[in-house]
This record gives C-alpha cells, sequence and structure tokens, in this order.
C-alpha cells in the first residue's frame, strides 16, 4: 500500500473538496488524510463560497473543484474565485474525466491550477496538492512579507506623526504586533512609580480587557509582566498550565495559554512591557518574537519622548514661576535662542506705577506697605496673565509690561489699553479701602507704540528679559506725566487703537524729558464712556 | 459475461485507502445509498423526456461506478451523458431503464461479494 503519511517534509495543508457526490467526497477526504491533509468538504459551489468566506472558519489551502454540480457548477466557482480580491490567489484543482479534456482546458483557461483525473491514484494526488500548497505558500509568504513592511511603516509614521503622543505610538505598536505576531490579545504595561499598569491594549474580550486594566504588576516570577521586568528580557511560556510559577489569574479570565512577553525599555531601563497571548498553546515563532522586540522599540521610543516632554514641561512650569509665561515658553523653545539673542519689533509698553507711593511708605507701617504690595502685584499679575501681557518687571510700586513680544499679537496697542482700563478699575477698588485708613493712592498709567530691540539684558548668573528703544521710554515718561488714575498713550499707540480710538480724546502736547520736541498725547477715558461715545 | 464488477478495481481501492476493508464497505454503503437516488433522478428525467436534465445524474454515477469497478455501468452512463450533452438521445426511457439494471447488477455483485467474506 501507500504510505499514508507522503512526503515528510511537506506540511499539511487544508483542502475543501467541492464534489456534489458523497461518494467522491468520502473517497477523497481518505486519501487527503492518508497524505497528511486535512480534508473539508462542499457539496456545491454554493456551499463551497459561503465557507471559503467565512471568517469564523480556518483558511482553505487548495480548492478540489468538481465540474458539474447542481446550484453553482464548477465554472460558476472558478468565475467567483476570479472575481474576489480575497480568494483570487487559492489554487484550484480541477477533478474531471479522462474524457472531459475540453472542460479541463476550459477550468485552466478561468484560472485553474491543474487537474486531477476522476480515477484517483493517491500518488498523482499527493503530488499535485504539494505542487499547489507549495504555490498558495509562497504567495502567503509575500503577502505577509507585505504585510508586515505596511504595518511597519504605518507604526513609523504614526511614531514620526506623534512622535510625542504616548498614547498613540502605544496604541499603534500594540495593535500591529496583535496582528503581525497572530497573537490573540496585546497589552503594553508601562511602569508607574514601582508598579506596572496596562496603557494599551488590543484584541481580547472586554472582559479580559476590563481585568487587566485594573492590575498593577510587581516584577516578580508568578506573571509574564512581572517575570519580564524582573529579569530584563524577552520571556516565553509556551503553556501557562505547565509553568509552576506562573499563578496570576488573568489566564482564567482570558482562557490564554502561550504567552510572549517583552521589555519596553531604552539604555538598559525597563519602562514597561509589552505582552502578547494566544489562547490556544501555539509557541511564537522566532520571526514573530523579532517582530515583536521591533515594536517594543518602537514603543520604548515613545515613552522616552513623553517623559523627556513632561521634564521639559516641568522645568516651564518652574520656570513661570520666576518668569513670565511668554518668556518661560520662549526659554524652552526650539527658537527661543534665537529670540533671546536680541531682535527687533514693533511693540506696545504700559507702564504703571503709583501717585503717593513715596509718602505712603514713609508713613504706614512697613508690613502695610508689604501687604499692599503683595495685593497690588498678585491684581495686576492676574490682568497681565488674562491680557497674555509679557511682564518685564516689578520694581515697588511700578511695572512694565510688553505686548507683541516674544509671541506675535495683533492688536497689542489695544491690548495694552484695554489692561490699562481694567487695572485703573481693579484699582479704584483697593484705594478706597486704603482711603479708609487714611491713605491716598492712585495709579498712573503710559503706554506707547514703537520698535524696540528686545532681548536678553544682564549679565552671566543674572539675566532678564527686557528691551531697549524710544517706546519703552515713552511709556515710563507718559506714566510720569499722567495725572492721578490718568491712563496717557502716545499718538502711535491711538492710531493703532482700531475701533477703541472713541475712547481716548487728545489731551495736548507734552514736553518730555529726552524727547526733543513736544509729543501729541490722548487720555483714555473708561471703556463704558467709549461705548456710549460710539 | 463475467461480474459487473472489476475486481482488479475493488482490490485497487482496498489498497489506496490503506487496506482499511471497513472503509471500503462504508465506501460501497455510499455508493448504493447514493446511486439508488441518481438513477430515480435519471429515470424521471427520462419519463418526462427532460433529456437536459439527464447530464448530472449520468455524470455522478458514471464517476464513482467507475471508482468502485462497475466498469460496464460507468461506460452506460460515459454514453448517456455524452449523448445526453448533445441532446441526441432517442429513446431517454429505455436508457434510463438499462442504467438502472445494470446498477442493480452492480449493486448485487458488490452485496454478494460482501456477504461471501
Amino acid at each position: 500500500m501507500t504510505p499514508p503519511a507522503g512526503d515528510a517534509t511537506m506540511r499539511p495543508g487544508r483542502v475543501l473538496i467541492v464534489d456534489d457526490t458523497q461518494f467522491n467526497r468520502q473517497l477523497l477526504g481518505r486519501l487527503l488524510q492518508g497524505i497528511g491533509h486535512e480534508p473539508v468538504e462542499a457539496s456545491d459551489g454554493r456551499q463551497a463560497l459561503d465557507r471559503l468566506r467565512d471568517p469564523e472558519q480556518p483558511p482553505i489551502d487548495v480548492i478540489l473543484l468538481d465540474i458539474v454540480m447542481p446550484e453553482m457548477d464548477g465554472y460558476d466557482v472558478l468565475a467567483a474565485l476570479r472575481d474576489d480580491a480575497a480568494l483570487r490567489h487559492l489554487p484550484v484543482i480541477v477533478i474531471s474525466g479522462v474524457d472531459e479534456l475540453d472542460s479541463v482546458v476550459r477550468c485552466l483557461e478561468m484560472g485553474a491550477a491543474d487537474y486531477l483525473p476522476r480515477t484517483v491514484d493517491p500518488a498523482i494526488l499527493e503530488a499535485r496538492i504539494a505542487s499547489s500548497l507549495a504555490r498558495k505558500r509562497l504567495h502567503d509568504a509575500e503577502r505577509e512579507a507585505v504585510d508586515r513592511q505596511a504595518a511597519t511603516n504605518e507604526v513609523l509614521a504614526i511614531m514620526s506623526r506623534s512622535a510625542f503622543d504616548l498614547q498613540v505610538v502605544l496604541d499603534a505598536s500594540v495593535r500591529a504586533a496583535v496582528r503581525l505576531c497572530r497573537a490573540d490579545y496585546g497589552v503594553a504595561y508601562v511602569l508607574e512609580g514601582d508598579a506596572y499598569r496596562v496603557a494599551a491594549s488590543a484584541g481580547g474580550t472586554d472582559e479580559l480587557d476590563r481585568w487587566e486594566r485594573e492590575l498593577t504588576i510587581k516584577p516578580g516570577r508568578d506573571s509574564v509582566v512581572g517575570r519580564v521586568a524582573l529579569l530584563g528580557e524577552a520571556i516565553q511560556i509556551e503553556d501557562v498550565q505547565d509553568d509552576r510559577e506562573y499563578v496570576a489569574s488573568g489566564q482564567q479570565v482570558g482562557g490564554y495559554r502561550t504567552i510572549f512577553g517583552v521589555p519596553i525599555e531604552q539604555d538598559g531601563t525597563i519602562s514597561g512591557v509589552l505582552a502578547l497571548t494566544r489562547s490556544e498553546v501555539r509557541a511564537f515563532a522566532d520571526a514573530e518574537k523579532a517582530l515583536a522586540i521591533g515594536f517594543a522599540e518602537q514603543a520604548a521610543i515613545g515613552v522616552a519622548n513623553a517623559r523627556l516632554l513632561e521634564t521639559i514641561d516641568r522645568q516651564r512650569g518652574q520656570l513661570a514661576r520666576f518668569l513670565s509665561p511668554q518668556v518661560a515658553q520662549l526659554v524652552s523653545s526650539p527658537e527661543g535662542e534665537a529670540l533671546l539673542a536680541g531682535h527687533r519689533r514693533e511693540i506696545t509698553a504700559m507702564f504703571c506705577d503709583l501717585r503717593n507711593f513715596t509718602t505712603f511708605s514713609e508713613t504706614a507701617e512697613p508690613e502695610e506697605v508689604l501687604g499692599f504690595l503683595r495685593r497690588y502685584h498678585a491684581m495686576v499679575g492676574a490682568l497681565v496673565v488674562e491680557h497674555e501681557g509679557t511682564l518685564e518687571h516689578f520694581a515697588g510700586d511700578g511695572i512694565m509690561v510688553f505686548f507683541n513680544d516674544p509671541a506675535p499679537q495683533e492688536d497689542h496697542a489695544g491690548r495694552a489699553v484695554r489692561m490699562a482700563v481694567a487695572i485703573r478699575e481693579r484699582f479704584a477698588e483697593v484705594s478706597d479701602e486704603w482711603r479708609r485708613r487714611g491713605h491716598i493712592l492712585q495709579v498712573g498709567i503710559g503706554i506707547a507704540t514703537g520698535y524696540a530691540t528686545m532681548g536678553r539684558i544682564g549679565f552671566e548668573g543674572r539675566y532678564d528679559y527686557g528691551g531697549v528703544g524710544n517706546a519703552i521710554i515713552l511709556a515710563s515718561r507718559l506714566s510720569g506725566e499722567a495725572e492721578p488714575n490718568e491712563i496717557l498713550i502716545s499718538q502711535r499707540t491711538f492710531a493703532a487703537l482700531d475701533g477703541d480710538q472713541a475712547s481716548a480724546e487728545p489731551a495736548g502736547e507734552r514736553a518730555l524729558k529726552g524727547f526733543s520736541r513736544p509729543l501729541l498725547v490722548y487720555s483714555v477715558g473708561s471703556m463704558a464712556r467709549a461705548a456710549e461715545a460710539s | 459475461m463475467g461480474s459487473p464488477i472489476d475486481a482488479a478495481t475493488m482490490a485497487n481501492l482496498l489498497d489506496i485507502t490503506g487496506g482499511d476493508q471497513g472503509f471500503v464497505d462504508e465506501l460501497v454503503d455510499t455508493y448504493v445509498a447514493e446511486g439508488e437516488r441518481i438513477v430515480g433522478e435519471l429515470v424521471t428525467a427520462a419519463e418526462a423526456g427532460a433529456v437536459a436534465d439527464m447530464v448530472r445524474p449520468a455524470h455522478s454515477l458514471k464517476s464513482s461506478s467507475l471508482n468502485v469497478g462497475a466498469l460496464a455501468l460507468g461506460e452506460l452512463c460515459r454514453r448517456l451523458e455524452q449523448d445526453a450533452l448533445d441532446g441526441a438521445v432517442d429513446a431517454p426511457v429505455a436508457r434510463a431503464t438499462e442504467v438502472n439494471h445494470a446498477f442493480d447488477a452492480a449493486r448485487a455483485a458488490l452485496l454478494d461479494e460482501r456477504a461471501s467474506r
């Protein structure tokens, strides 16, 4: 008799027998089993296509097709396969009698790979199936390579687009790893403090996912994640039921048997673990392990980037307590160095100081003076933030704020004026309170617009962000010139006040120290008055 | 005329299925049950004068008959299938009856062979 196992080097395939006679299906099925393949039966073309398109069923490798059948015959099946991109590559061996060579030719023209005589010889069957299987597997390998490349490219593209969005990078890495390594479930654990928690997952049931997301895992031998974290190397457990040290109960929820875990690490520091599971006992092959390691490396870059970003954010947050938010942002931005080195820009500068402050500080208790200054600075500080001004300095009762630098702002003159009006209004509340204690305190504000050179001013060890230019000097002079509670603005600021001009009126020409000729200035009324006027 | 079943073909069938007589017996049972149904279809089509409907039953019975060694029946079916395809069946009922008788003979021989073991 014929040896039942067939060629030992050939891997078994799943063969779909499409034949309307049970006799033929039974006989072919037996012969296929005899040479080590798995037969699957369909009694007509319609049933065959349904089986081939059923995603729940394991894929077919080769089709043995009868031509004369009810419902859909062999030609219809060949035509349907040719029109279906997912099935087009499947090799079809047509079964025919010696008297049916015309139909065989027609079938070969329609895409059939081969044909078999009706009175079957097992040796011929074996040879034909082997050749079709080899063809199918070559095709599968090519498609898999293309698929892997595409998925790798996709993850790389996501990485380059969202390198600093850890969640996006982890999601993409886990998703690709599950798909390409043929896992049922994949999960990325990331170290938080001294334990690992789920940061991304793919595949798996909702129940399993919920269960995993509740977990915190510490390095240890009782789970794959813990073991990878403990040993710092990739680990495969082929069957968790045979691993005596494995006690993690996720297996009961997820029903998984084989697990592969890879460290997510950079420069020898483990920041997470990528774990892939299968619900059946089937070890991850070397190629699949290599892929998983690749995706864990992508995840590691994502984690490192995210940590870097956190550090920068934290430093920026700390800087912002000492510098204005705009300057803190500038210091940690890529263009920061160039801007700090000095640049010329049109700005609007606002200078604000207090009338009678010297008298007040001489007559009041020092604690009172400091308390007042804290309150005044907090009030002005909040308004500067609200109007997105750049605070240059607080110097006792004097405050200098810029607009349109370092971040460009349209309507910088308008912003400065609106902020000045707001300061005056709020200050009225504060000054009422102090008046009741016997101190008269009033504010004077000057605003000017013009070009200034902005950048780092000072010396190594003590730098300020500031500017040099006529607009800055003019704002300071106008502040000194202003009557109590008056806001004086330069002609250029007035000209730049689109739509807000109604709130300002000419306040004559003033001769100012350092300016060779008198300058026309404007006084800003309340915004409410401006609204009435317009 | 000898047995309607070719002994060499049967021996080959047993050989290629791994010498498993139990399986071959099952296969013969399938052949008989399915053959009765197919012959029934053939006769019905013939009586209705539907020659085109005789193609498929003739085709089905042909292939299984040749595999169990019913060579004469297989040949009858082959000619009938061909003629039906060409639309050249002058006496459909007579042709179906001829097939029916040959099938009966093959079935009897197969069952006798089993009983004689």
